[in-house]
């Protein structure tokens, strides 16, 4: 692929380029679906956008690239969304 | 041949007037002695409706480079000139131009670098950012300036170039003197010029979406400049098919990177830049008269350095002298000098020959000026060697 | 469509894994203005967090979804006029041209390409996260540093403690322009964000539109990362950074602060402000109550 490339205008054309930034994570958060009343707050101020939303389930965490800064359980109002230690039985 | 407007135009309207002809999608304007006439000539015509194209009245030099830089981005034919310290404060912007690879075309009326404090003549501003990788070429006459604007888009734009060109001429000396030039019919710049969008379309497109100049590593850094030397080199024959091409279409010739003027028989040569080349040839002539047998190489592309013809145009003679508007600083010679001892290395033994510098700070470089030095070198010819200095 | 509608069903055009700080204000509010702008943008990012973050890319990959360049540190509003000029004259003007900057790439040396693209009313978006210092090459003193901030460039001395000077009010210098729309925002208030976002992408198909996002920096300024929203709401509460918005009609104030906090208050857990006197807090006191009042005289609001 290199060999193709005519190397004038530096460009970057072939992919997107991402970090594995859940290696960071030291805490991760858990979301109690009981407590939460679905505001949607910990989606707007998830910096990674890693918090979804779906028809069945609404609002949910995922993991695949969340760094763990645990803004989103100190914001919701319901204390729905707890830290939890990184490694340890969830 | 083809129809031509006969003008009588400064060197600064010539280039404007040019410039227009070459149907630039961006103009970036911003006024600088002794450059100030082409961006005005330039907003005239745009304001007149003469000109369709987008003038963009910047705040510095620094945004006019960034202004056209941002325009070729997006797929336009750009233009714009400055001269001096206004080169000085766009050197961030300029040297990002070519290693972006984009082409343009811009007009440096040269103008000596403060200190001391001067806005008039010298070539120490385009020469002191030729490792910027631009193709820097020097005019002699208005006419050329015409010329080597339209050819200058045509060069910048080849697909084996693809390197943004200065078309430079000496501040007052050229961008204010008056003279007649003919200016070619648009038709014929038309399809002597294919329009910008046949080779060049948008690098940012929301139609594609991608990264322009994402961070990079050394070893491949190193591979874009290695394209960036090659393409430089690729130049050399594109200036001067081009030269060809723009003769059969409009006449006129320049002789490419270098024009050699009453060079067959000499013994003794003279290296001009730019507008003392007018000067020079006079002397040549006067010399002759003499009967000494002179010639003059006018230098016309400074990068890429034409380092092949100038040998070649020096084979045979027995003394040079090269006359710098400028200064090479660390080598107490003249600018174009070093480079052209570069070119003949190890054959520059063979020869006599010298350093000439003058006409800094808008001093003229007179016609006894090169009479002198051909006196100079028709005395030490036959002593080979590096001589002082003149 | 509330403004939770808007970033639950809207593409994220940033690459989901960058590396700015856990926990980063410009991150945060980067991939919002990117949901709400959509595919039909073109974003220039100049050296700072985000770039350093790797939103331009690496090698021969982009770090978004949307075309996506990297300007010089002081040319992002000139490179974008001339891209600008280019997109009207191809007949594109739907096209969204966007400048996601840093405060040293907006009021330091690239304040006077960016003062002349508003002068110019070039139709852009141009946003300013402001994190007051270049946190990207180790949190150095900006023009927007605030009084008494630890920076490495004003780090507490036995002489001398922090920045000694108060910070540039940058978003009122820009409205001062006679801009098409200049804005404050801060994620902490995430629906006027969002909606700011909106009407500031809209006038930039008429002109220059300028937003001033507050982006605090748990890194640089030594909070605990999950606290970085309740900074920015303290720092809307004290009025050191009042919502306001302004377009041809007029400025008009986006949150209406009836109990201020103290900046004492604001400052108590942000590590910068460790070196304040009681000098530093009663300046800083006075500079934000008349900043407030002086956006709320211009708003007619008594």
């Amino acid at each position: 692929m290199m060999d193709k490339r005519a190397f004038r205008t530096p460009v970057g054309d072939e992919g997107l380029y991402i970090l594995d930034t859940a290696s960071w994570r030291t805490t991760r958060p858990i979301m109690d679906k009981s407590t939460c009343i679905n505001c949607g707050l910990c989606m707007a101020y998830c910096p990674v956008n890693a918090v979804k939303w779906a028809k069945d389930t609404k609002f949910f965490l995922t993991y695949d690239y969340c760094k763990g800064c645990g803004i989103c359980a100190q914001e919701c109002p319901k204390n729905a969304i707890m830290m939890e230690k990184e490694g340890e039985d969830t | 041949m083809t129809m031509e407007k006969r003008l009588v135009l400064t060197g600064n309207s010539a280039a404007a007037e040019a410039a227009a002809l070459c149907r630039p999608d961006v103009i970036a304007a911003y006024p600088i002695t002794p450059q100030s006439s082409v961006v005005e000539h330039l907003a005239q015509m745009v304001y007149d409706g003469d000109l369709d194209a987008e003038l963009v009245q910047v705040e510095s030099e620094h945004t006019a480079m960034s202004v056209v830089q941002g325009a070729a981005v997006g797929g336009g034919r750009t233009f714009t000139a400055t001269s001096s310290q206004g080169l000085a404060l766009m050197y961030e912007p300029y040297f990002r131009m070519s290693t972006l690879r984009l082409p343009t075309v811009m007009a440096i009326a040269s103008r000596e670098m403060t200190s001391p404090e001067t806005i008039w003549s010298g070539q120490q501003d385009a020469v002191s950012v030729r490792e910027a990788g631009w193709i820097q070429m020097f005019c002699e006459s208005n006419q050329e300036i015409v010329d080597m604007i339209i050819q200058g888009y045509k060069i910048s734009e080849h697909p084996d170039v693809c390197i943004p060109v200065n078309v430079c001429y000496d501040g007052f000396y050229s961008s204010h003197s008056i003279s007649g030039v003919s200016l070619p019919g648009q038709a014929d710049v038309d399809a002597f010029l294919p329009s910008y969008s046949k080779n060049y379309s948008a690098i940012l497109d929301p139609n594609k979406a991608l990264a322009l100049d994402p961070m990079t590593p050394g070893n491949l850094l190193m591979k874009y400049r290695q394209n960036h030397l090659a393409s430089m080199q690729n130049a050399l024959g594109v200036i001067d098919q081009t030269d060809q091409d723009f003769a059969k279409k409009f006449g006129r010739s320049y002789g490419g990177l270098i024009e050699e003027y009453r060079c067959d028989d000499a013994d003794i040569v003279i290296v001009t830049m730019g507008s003392m080349t007018g000067a020079g040839k006079d002397a040549i002539d006067a010399a002759r008269d003499d009967g000494i047998r002179a010639g003059l190489i006018k230098l016309r592309f400074y990068r890429p350095f034409p380092a092949a013809r100038m040998v070649n145009a020096l084979k045979g003679k027995k003394a040079f002298c090269v006359m710098d508007r400028s200064v090479c600083f660390g080598w107490d010679k003249g600018s174009m000098y070093v480079e052209i001892l570069a070119a003949l290395s190890a054959s520059a033994e063979k020869y006599s020959y010298f350093s000439a510098i003058g006409g800094l700070g808008g001093a003229d470089i007179s016609l006894e000026d090169f009479l002198q030095l051909i006196t100079q070198l028709n005395r030490i010819k036959n002593t080979p060697g590096e001589h002082k200095t003149h | 469509m509330s403004y939770i509608d808007v970033i639950k069903e809207r593409e994220d055009l940033v690459s989901p894994g960058i590396s700015a700080c856990a926990g980063c204000g410009g991150e945060l509010v980067l991939r919002k203005v990117l949901q709400v702008a959509g595919s039909n943008t073109i974003v220039a990012v100049p050296p700072g967090c985000m770039a350093g973050a790797g939103v331009i890319g690496w090698n021969f990959d982009s770090g978004m979804k949307v075309p996506v360049c990297i300007p010089l540190l002081d040319n992002t509003a000139s490179f974008l006029s001339g891209l600008s000029h280019v997109y009207q004259r191809k007949g594109r003007g739907d096209v969204n041209i966007v400048a996601f900057a840093g405060d040293g790439a907006s009021a330091d040396c690239g304040f006077q390409s960016l003062s002349g693209a508003a002068e110019r009313n070039e139709k852009i978006l141009y946003i300013c996260y402001d994190n007051e210092g270049y946190m990207n090459t180790g949190y150095q003193r900006s023009s927007t540093s605030s009084l008494g901030s630890m920076t490495s460039t004003t780090p507490i001395g036995s002489k001398t403690a922090g920045k000694q000077q108060h910070q540039k009010y940058m978003p009122l210098i820009m409205a001062m322009h006679h801009i098409e729309y200049c804005a404050t925002a801060s994620p902490s208030n995430m629906s006027d964000l969002i909606a700011k976002v909106t009407k500031g992408l809209e006038a930039s198909k008429n002109g220059f539109a300028y937003l001033h996002v507050f982006s605090p920096c748990p890194t640089g300024w030594g909070y605990d990362p999950n606290l970085s929203i309740e900074v920015a709401r303290q720092a809307v509460r004290s009025n050191l950074f009042p919502l306001w918005e302004m377009d041809s009609a007029g400025m008009r104030l986006s949150y209406t602060n009836r109990s201020p906090v103290s900046v004492a208050q604001f400052a108590k857990n942000i590590r910068k402000f460790r070196g304040l006197t009681d000098d530093n807090l009663a300046s800083l006191q006075a500079l934000a109550d008349a900043r407030y009042q002086t956006i709320c005289n211009l708003a007619g609001v008594s």
